[in-house]
């Protein structure tokens, strides 16, 4: 113990640029874990958050709800299907609105998810729950997602949908709700029905972009996916689960990410253990002493991974404190917040990354012979 | 600085750990900024094609060909304005295609773009009925002479040839005649259609700097009107995505600093007697420290050929379509130049400790 | 470079009068190394410094070899007066008029004995061909022919030392420091390496200080001078 931290003491400058390099580093992990996990929320969270179990899409649309189109001979072949219960028409746009609670009158792309309402506001594809406020009771209202309220979407505030001028009245709050990181808003169908006509005089009829279905008694989610896709070749049925994880861009959002933090993963091992290879290399003739007046080879071993602990320890704080103020904030339109899992999954991955690869330094401290200490030779040996 | 180069050819293996750890820095800044590329190539490509000196939206579309409405008066305005030489009207939707040889749900997204006005290395609209298609649909099993049906509605459209860079929002793109484009969007997507004359965006060539400003005074503020590259910007995502690589590109060059500095510090310290030694025998520190340097630039220089070569080689590994990234000489080339430079500020680092060292210390002790 | 009048005759390698070298302590007590040290070596004469250890004679070979400025007093070497010289005067001095073999060696471990030797020019003139024929020659002369490529660590012990010396003498210096050449040796290569060292030194006419505390090898020098708390005594 006291060695190492005399050690550290004695070279602060040294050990002070390994803290700052490995806390940079874990910042940026954590920084994009949370970047990657806001990112995905942000994109398909509504799909995630709305309550019906089974999505119904048509092939067409590629598990892109806009880009999905459901026509009345599919919506007829999905309602009876023997796996589907209760079957409920979802359409989704987006559209250009100013909400009234922002002061400076911005425009936002703002998505309309339209959901056949019941008579309790309750539907199928409705937000499956509020935290605050109420769900939809008519026309014109709607539930808006969480990381929109503090750009001007509260509860009261009415959205103007441009051109045509469509008002929609905010009367309640999902969390983590939004779909393509953009302002998202639940509401009935026929809402959304009048906001793509109002927007396009040319629109004939929009057709519902995808169904939202209740399994029948007796059938699972997943049974009902397959009963539904066997009814018709351009159909695409996917459990609530599948259908967010299947959006496209998501997958490719995580692979991107995950060569990132596989590159990261090796970075930190590989600067700690060439750090204190070179350490031990240099101090090489004082370990040899230390060891020549009976100093335990283990006592030396020991004496570094302290360092290691130490070093990495105070990185992680470090990279985590520097986190912690950036996780709190949204950026570009992705709402960040802190991953306590990533912070405990990262500090003991790097950790024990950080351990063995300073094995090969601690294997040097072995393989020193105290003999050495009484032959010094010169830097030419 | 021969002796450095010497150096590093004797004892590789002194400068190996730091070559790797550099090289999977480089790697990592490339394969970010290759992302990044990539990302912004597949999503801008349909409108950095465009050969015109202005696009022009409707004032509430946010720069989104499908929100956007362009009725045949605000056409009109457009083309009276001073300066202004030709106009096009451009039109777009989103539709997944049906190949034939492909299973029956296996689909590939594409925009079907409408146009009067041929892009840079497109050709002018093809009879109706057929369509340009971008090459990166090959991937998708898409060939010349091929019919493919687009839509719910199974519009068929030949495809006559291909054309490189034009994607849009991700997806190959097709180019054809207005009136192809028009039926395709009436038969599968009833709610975007539009009336006769009425288009999504227009694409105007004209002169002037202020030729974007005119024709949005021109029209009364029913247009928002961009250069190619402004519109290239205003698409959703683009400048936040920039921004945000960005950061993290510049971080990750922060960390390459921190870890050359690091290592050439440590590396100064275990060869103080070395350099006390070439001092006594009448070595400037400054020949000194340019060997560092001139090590520092070789070992980054070495990692970011390995990162580049290693880069381009997971390029080809990644299936088309999984990961879209974009691999440019110029993206490597950048990376490189800025982790040299990295390299050699680091270095600096070691300057003062190279300035400290005492040729007297080769000469058992000085008291 | 140098505008201080030289006074020194031709036939004087190295001409030091009063030379005082004080060290002021972190406490601001001062410690003098040199006491006012007087010595004068003709062109090719051999003088063992002799003293224990602490008693300045590794400051004086410093002083002499254009390392350490001193705090007072004149040092002449090679006709050259280096006693108001700037660090950047004292390297270019090193480079071109004296030549080092220092304790333990200390010949660069990733050069051979033939780059080891050029290193001298690498780090001064520049001279190319001429220094890379002076090498092979100094090579040639010290037995080290057949070694030229190879690596220190390749080397025995006595290699290495003559490796230094043939590094010491590249630059054609006018006076070679030798510090403690013989302390790592046994007595019979001690012995050889102090004859290679007069044989060479005289062939050439360069004068040298031997810096020990054997005074089993004085003998080869030609004369002794003894220092004791950085005072000279002949």
């Amino acid at each position: 113990m006291f060695l190492a931290f005399k050690e550290m003491a004695r070279a602060k400058v040294r050990f002070a640029l390994l803290v700052a390099a490995i806390a940079l580093l874990v910042f940026l992990i954590l920084f994009q874990q949370s970047l990657q996990n806001g990112l995905i929320t942000g994109f398909i969270g509504a799909i995630r958050e709305q309550s019906a179990p089974v999505l119904v899409y048509s092939v067409d649309g590629q598990r892109v709800i806009q880009g999905s189109v459901i026509t009345p001979p599919l919506e007829e072949l999905v309602r009876t299907a023997p796996g589907a219960g209760e079957v409920g028409r979802i359409g989704q746009g987006t559209f250009t609105g100013v909400p009234s609670g922002n002061g400076d009158g911005e425009t936002f792309d703002v998505t309309v998810i339209g959901y056949e309402l019941a008579s309790d506001g309750e539907g199928i594809g409705a937000p499956s729950e509020v935290i605050d406020g109420r769900l939809p009771a008519g026309d014109g209202e709607a539930v808006v997602s969480d990381a929109d309220v503090p750009l001007g979407f509260g509860i009261g505030d009415t959205v103007t949908l441009q051109p045509g001028g469509t008002t929609i009245e905010i009367v309640g709050v999902a969390a983590n709700a939004q779909l393509n990181v953009s302002p998202t808003l639940f509401a009935s169908y026929d809402t959304y029905v009048d906001a793509v006509k109002s927007v396009n005089p040319d629109a004939g009829d929009p057709l519902p972009n995808v169904l939202g279905v209740i399994p029948a008694d007796g059938f699972s989610p997943a049974e009902a996916v397959v009963s539904v896709n066997d009814q018709s070749l351009d159909l695409d049925a996917l459990t609530r689960d599948d259908a967010a994880a299947e959006t496209p861009g998501v997958a490719q959002v995580q692979q991107s990410f995950n060569i990132i933090f596989l590159l990261y993963g090796l970075v930190v091992p590989c600067v700690t253990g060439l750090f204190f290879l070179i350490v031990t290399f240099q101090k090489a003739n004082s370990l040899t002493l230390l060891r020549a007046i009976g100093a335990p080879a283990g006592r030396l071993v020991t004496s570094l991974l302290i360092q290691v602990v130490v070093i990495i320890g105070a990185g992680l704080l470090i990279g985590t404190l520097l986190y912690f103020p950036v996780s709190q904030q949204a950026l570009g339109g992705v709402a960040l917040s802190f991953e306590t899992g990533a912070v405990v999954f990262w500090s003991v991955l790097l950790l024990t990354l950080g351990v063995l690869s300073s094995l090969v330094a601690a294997r040097r401290v072995l393989r020193i012979d105290p003999i050495e200490a009484t032959t010094g030779q010169g830097v030419g040996a | 600085m021969k002796l450095a180069l010497v150096e590093l050819r004797r004892r590789p293996g002194r400068f190996a750990t730091a070559t790797v750890i550099l090289t999977l820095i480089a790697i990592l800044l490339m394969f970010l900024g290759s992302l990044l590329d990539g990302l912004i190539a597949s999503s801008t490509g349909a409108i950095r094609a465009q050969d015109a000196d202005a696009i022009v939206y409707s004032d509430t579309a946010q720069a989104s060909f499908v929100r956007s409405r362009i009725e045949p008066d605000v056409r009109a305005a457009v083309e009276a304005v001073d300066g202004v030489t030709q106009v096009g009207g451009i039109g777009n939707v989103q539709l997944g295609a049906r190949i034939p040889g492909n299973g029956p749900r296996d689909l590939a997204g594409v925009a079907l773009f409408g146009y009067e006005i041929a892009p840079s290395d497109v050709p002018a609209p093809p009879p109706d009925g057929q369509a340009w298609a971008d090459e990166v649909l090959k991937a998708d099993g898409v060939e010349e002479g091929m019919t493919i049906e687009l839509g719910p509605a199974r519009s068929p459209i030949e495809i006559v040839g291909f054309v490189s860079d034009t994607s849009f929002n991700g997806q190959g793109s097709l180019w054809a005649s207005p009136e192809t484009w028009r039926e395709v969007l009436s038969a599968n997507r009833p709610d975007a259609q539009l009336g006769p004359d009425v288009w999504q965006g227009l694409v105007v060539r004209g002169d002037g700097d202020d030729l974007p400003a005119r024709i949005d005074a021109a029209t009364d503020g029913a247009t928002e009107t961009f250069t190619v590259s402004g519109a290239i910007d205003a698409i959703p995502g683009v400048s936040e995505q920039s921004a945000t690589f960005n950061q993290i590109i510049g971080v990750t060059i922060a960390i390459a600093l921190v870890v050359i500095g690091l290592f050439f510090a440590l590396l100064t310290v275990e060869r103080t007697s070395l350099y006390g030694v070439l001092k006594a025998l009448g070595a400037k520190s400054a020949t000194i420290f340019s060997g560092l340097v001139v090590q520092a630039i070789a070992v980054t220089a070495i990692a970011s050929l390995v990162a580049g070569a290693l880069v381009v080689v997971l390029d080809l590994l990644i299936p088309p379509g999984s990961i879209p990234l974009l691999v440019t000489p110029t993206r490597l080339v950048t990376s490189t130049l800025l982790l040299v430079i990295a390299a050699v500020l680091g270095c600096a680092f070691s300057l003062r400790r190279v300035l400290r060292i005492d040729p007297a210390s080769a000469i058992g002790t000085t008291s | 470079m140098n505008t201080t009048a030289t006074t020194a005759p031709v036939d004087t390698a190295l001409r030091m009068s009063d030379v005082r070298k004080v060290y002021t302590m972190g406490d601001g007590s001062e410690v003098v190394a040199l006491d006012h040290a007087t010595l004068t070596l003709g062109s090719d004469e051999i003088v063992a410094l002799v003293g224990p250890s602490g008693s300045g004679k590794t400051t004086l070979c410093s002083i002499a070899g254009g390392i350490l400025s001193a705090t007072e007093g004149r040092i002449v070497v090679g006709g050259e007066d280096i006693s108001d010289h700037d660090a950047k005067e004292l390297t270019k001095f090193r480079q071109s008029m004296v030549g080092f073999v220092f304790q333990s060696v200390n010949l660069v471990p990733f050069l051979n004995a033939r780059e080891n030797l050029l290193v001298v020019d690498e780090l001064g003139k520049r001279t190319g061909a001429p220094a890379r024929a002076r090498a092979d020659q100094l090579l040639e002369e010290l037995g080290l022919a057949d070694r030229a490529k190879n690596l220190p660590s390749q080397l025995s012990g006595g290699q290495r030392q003559r490796v230094a010396i043939g590094r010491a003498l590249m630059n054609d210096p006018a006076l070679v420091l030798f510090d403690e050449p013989t302390s790592a040796l046994d007595t019979k290569l001690g012995e050889q390496v102090m004859e290679l060292i007069q044989t060479e030194m005289k062939s050439r006419g360069t004068a040298a200080i031997v810096v020990t505390h054997d005074e089993r090898i004085t003998h080869f020098c030609d004369r002794s001078v003894h220092i004791i708390d950085g005072r000279l005594e002949a």
